[in-house]
């Protein structure tokens, strides 16, 4: 009986032993793995709606153009994709796209301007609730946002279509980029129920990569497409999103070799991984920043009466501006980021260099200066109880965080201390993100800290502009007719460096208002594996033009 | 009495899933918030919260809900757009397999090891059983987890560090498969199982001791039964009982999810869906994700009480009477 169970334990051992001793990436030499945290909802980029199904999206569809990024000029270049070539006409009311020929479905169907068409109906159709309605505000469209195909699309031939443009609006090119979608497939389908019914079809895509196998929770496997015409023989043969939730844990797993590429690094894990040989660090800068807000409005008027009425405490921009005076943000900065980042002074970011004007500065850390700004508004210790006060209101208030960000909580500790140096009582509130961003976007809060992630291209209406309707993220409620002016007026520029000269305009304005205190850009610190060649990261995005990468193996 | 039962048991999850289909719409929250980011349109939002049916009435809202439930519809999962049970059945058959290893681990290893400890009580054995009992019940499985991580994967490379296959089980036959996937379980396993069996064991030991010590057993001696005879035939199924009630509602626990050591290791189980769900305000999935964990409850305990009653036909005239 002892012989038995011994055996059986040896046997049980073996099995579970013998498989293990051939891991890491082995059986796979020509394939890069990407450490994500968590998995996609939707490959289908009708339905893409964050940037990871984004990411795995646009590598399996197709645009008709496609950008690099310009370092120098810090602005996205279009560059050919499904359309070869276009022709603007003299008043860029419409454009002439010449696609390619030689792009075919994976199910051998030839991709053509049929698929143009239907794709932007699809994407405009409010049946459909797709990640880009609502967005094409230069195409000709009804009520409901959906385009007019008759009038907006002329196809001279399966290669050839002009696109309209409405009068008076200025084209996008990034209109011209979304990821096109195969009509034969979708055209039958129910539109009410195509999000339900897509996910039950086999993919049929035409980009470098194909779908070959999606384990749900566990990795996204994407194969190279060989007849594409992006692939590069001694590319990469298959790209691997393998979801690894805890942080810990893909952290370990890149030092291992199990996966070759991870972002989010924490600034104080960077140390560890500079001695690996293995390993090679680089960063995204520039496209992602906190702040503290200060609502610019009385939240409790907004909310009885939708009445705009300024704020009690920081509804006078000079009192918003002695608040940015009184943070040390470089100790945040420097403690908690190692310095990897740097302070922001508005919403550009210094990678788009274009649009930056480079004479604003960040405020200096100076709680002198604060304290002499709210005294010259008037707000004073009156009764030495070390909290300022006028006309009776004490300078309290609750500070709110989104739980979960150790970042946000020791910014916040921070903040609270140096407010409390000039005199101001700041009490910190941690919500559940899901309560915090409700209440942030029902505009129910005096101050609170939050981040953004900047859009590519700038896009600087959807945060400042001030009908507080149809800007939903204009959280901080930020009311100016000379910025509103200036927005309408670079939506419809188009002469680059004058639209350039009126984003610095644009910045200075949000920059003497001060509207929230911009507190720092974050980088994006990414770790990849030496065995990755030929990869060049840019604003884009970590995994853009990915299949220009191949691997050398040791 | 079993359709008393029964009928109970389908009431209190009716009551459970009402409740939370109130609690979910009245807490705050919003499910649209997903559809909010400077790269999608403002409008988007709106149109989605509107196929949500979140604008209508909330009574209105319940009165849909429990039309759909008569047909066992729990609706459709808002983050992936598709029926709930749908979502569940991807999630739930590795939740069940995975919990039912860990819970044949746990209450094998306790017993056996249980049974060791009581041959010869205070013991050298039986002393250093006890104490690694109470570290392996105190043990953080997070902590757990990541330190079977740092010496199994990545100092001795032995172990897979997350997931629960390989890339390319495809090409795998029936016994490679195998193989991949129990490599694949043995951290995870390890992680979940030892609080258990620590617990199972002190159960166990506990009882096994009690009725060791009573008359009963010394009147067996005396009549000149083996030891293994005591033990097998007489001790084991008087000290058993406590313990399949504890079972019971523990495998019930189990098959809820194990939230942590899904994390830790990537694993796709119910516990990560439901608290995602609950997150995102996914709410036809949190009601579909409590309605499954609430109904293996009761299954579990309802098997766990049957079991009892075939072991102890005493219980069963108790019940009766």
């Amino acid at each position: 009986m002892k012989l038995k169970q011994c055996g059986l334990i040896i046997l049980f051992s073996l099995i579970v032993l013998i498989p293990s001793c051939n891991r890491k990436n082995n059986g796979h030499p020509n394939a890069i793995i990407i450490g994500i945290s968590s998995d996609i909802d939707s490959y289908n980029p009708l339905f893409s709606y964050t940037v990871d199904e984004g990411n795995v999206s646009e590598l399996l569809y197709l645009g008709l153009i496609d950008f690099n990024w310009d370092e120098n000029s810090g602005e996205e270049i279009p560059r050919p994709m499904l359309a070869k070539d276009w022709q603007w006409n003299k008043d860029s009311t419409s454009i002439t796209l010449d696609l390619r020929n030689d792009v075919y479905w994976s199910d051998g169907v030839q991709f053509t301007a049929a698929d143009v068409v239907f794709s932007y109906d699809l994407y405009s159709d409010p049946a459909i609730q797709s990640s880009r309605y609502g967005f094409f505000k230069s195409f000709i469209a009804d009520s409901a946002f959906r385009i007019d195909l008759n009038k907006t699309f002329i196809v001279e031939n399966p290669f050839k279509i002009i696109i309209n443009f409405k009068k008076g609006t200025l084209p996008n090119y990034l209109d011209f980029a979304i990821p096109l979608v195969p009509e034969h497939v979708f055209k039958n389908i129910d539109r009410k129920n195509l999000i339900t019914v897509e996910k039950q079809m086999k993919p049929v895509t035409d980009g470098p990569f194909y779908l070959s196998k999606w384990d749900k929770n566990q990795a996204i496997i994407l194969k190279a497409n060989e007849k594409s015409f992006l692939h590069k023989p001694n590319g990469i043969s298959e790209l691997i999103f393998k979801i690894v939730p805890d942080y810990t844990s893909r952290l370990t797993q890149l030092k291992n070799g199990e996966i070759d590429l991870m972002e989010d690094i924490k600034a104080e894990d960077l140390n560890q991984l500079t001695d690996l040989s293995n390993i090679k660090l680089t960063k995204i800068s520039g496209r992602e920043y906190d702040y503290t807000a200060w609502s610019n409005i009385d939240p409790d008027a907004y909310q009885k009466n939708k009445k705009i009425i300024p704020n009690k405490l920081f509804g006078d921009k000079n009192v918003r501006q002695a608040l940015t005076y009184a943070i040390n943000r470089q100790e945040i900065l420097h403690d908690f980021l190692k310095d990897h980042g740097e302070l922001a002074a508005g919403p550009v970011a210094p990678i788009f260099k274009n649009n930056l004007d480079t004479l604003l500065k960040p405020l200096p850390y100076d709680p002198d200066k604060a304290r002499k700004i709210l005294a010259g508004e008037g707000w004073k210790d009156v009764n030495h109880t070390g909290v300022l006060e006028k006309n009776g209101q004490r300078f309290s208030f609750t500070l709110e965080i989104p739980s979960g960000n150790p970042r946000r909580v020791f910014a916040a500790s921070v903040i609270k201390n140096d407010l409390k140096q000039i005199g101001i009582e700041v009490k910190i509130e941690s919500l559940e993100p899901q309560v915090f961003f409700q209440k942030v976007f029902s505009h129910q809060f005096n101050s609170w800290m939050a981040g953004w992630s900047v859009a590519i291209p700038l896009d600087l209406r959807s945060f400042w502009y001030s009908d507080l309707q149809n800007t939903p993220m204009n959280f901080s409620c930020y009311q100016n007719k000379n910025a509103d002016r200036l927005i309408n007026e670079v939506d419809h520029e188009k002469d680059k460096l004058k639209k350039h000269q009126l984003f610095k305009d644009l910045q200075d304005t949000i920059y003497n208002d001060n509207p929230v205190t911009f507190l720092y850009w974050i980088n994006n610190n990414i770790a990849y594996s030496s065995r990755i060649q030929d990869i060049n990261i840019t604003a884009l995005g970590a995994v853009y033009h990915c299949w220009n990468w191949s691997v050398k193996n040791n | 009495m079993l359709f008393k039962r029964v009928i109970s048991s389908v009431v209190v999850l009716f009551l459970l899933i009402s409740f939370l289909f109130f609690l979910l719409r009245l807490s705050p929250g919003d499910p649209s918030l997903k559809f909010i980011s400077p790269e999608l349109s403002p409008q988007l939002a709106a149109k989605v919260r509107e196929s949500f049916n979140l604008n209508s009435p909330l009574l209105n809202q319940y009165k849909t809900f429990l039309i759909n439930l008569m047909s066992g519809d729990f609706g459709i999962s808002y983050t992936y757009r598709i029926p709930v049970f749908s979502v569940i059945m991807d999630f739930l058959p590795f939740t069940l397999i995975f919990s039912t290893l860990s819970f044949i681990i746990q209450i094998t290893a306790g017993f056996f090891l249980s049974l060791i400890s009581v041959k010869k009580i205070g013991g050298k054995l039986d002393k250093s059983f006890s104490r690694l009992s109470l570290i392996a019940y105190a043990l953080p499985s997070f902590f757990l987890g990541v330190i079977l991580i740092l010496i199994f994967s990545s100092l001795l490379n032995i172990f897979p560090s997350s997931g629960i296959s390989s890339f390319d089980t495809d090409s795998y036959n029936f016994l490679q498969r195998l193989a991949d996937y129990s490599t694949h379980l043995v951290l995870p396993l390890i992680t979940l199982s030892l609080s258990g069996i620590a617990v199972y064991y002190k159960y166990l030991r506990e009882n096994l001791e009690d009725v060791y010590n009573k008359p009963f057993v010394l009147n067996l001696r005396a009549n000149g039964c083996t030891e293994k005879e005591i033990t097998r035939r007489h001790v084991i199924p008087n000290a058993i009982n406590p313990l399949i009630s504890v079972a019971g509602v523990e495998l019930g626990l189990l098959f809820s999810g194990a939230l942590i050591t899904e994390v830790i290791f990537g694993l796709p189980g119910m516990g990560r869906l439901t608290v995602n769900a609950i997150l995102t305000r996914d709410y036809p999935l949190v009601v579909g994700c409590t309605f499954i964990s609430g109904a293996l409850v009761i299954i579990t305990n309802l098997i766990a009480d049957v079991i009892k009653v075939k072991l102890d036909k005493r219980l069963l005239k108790g019940m009766l009477n």
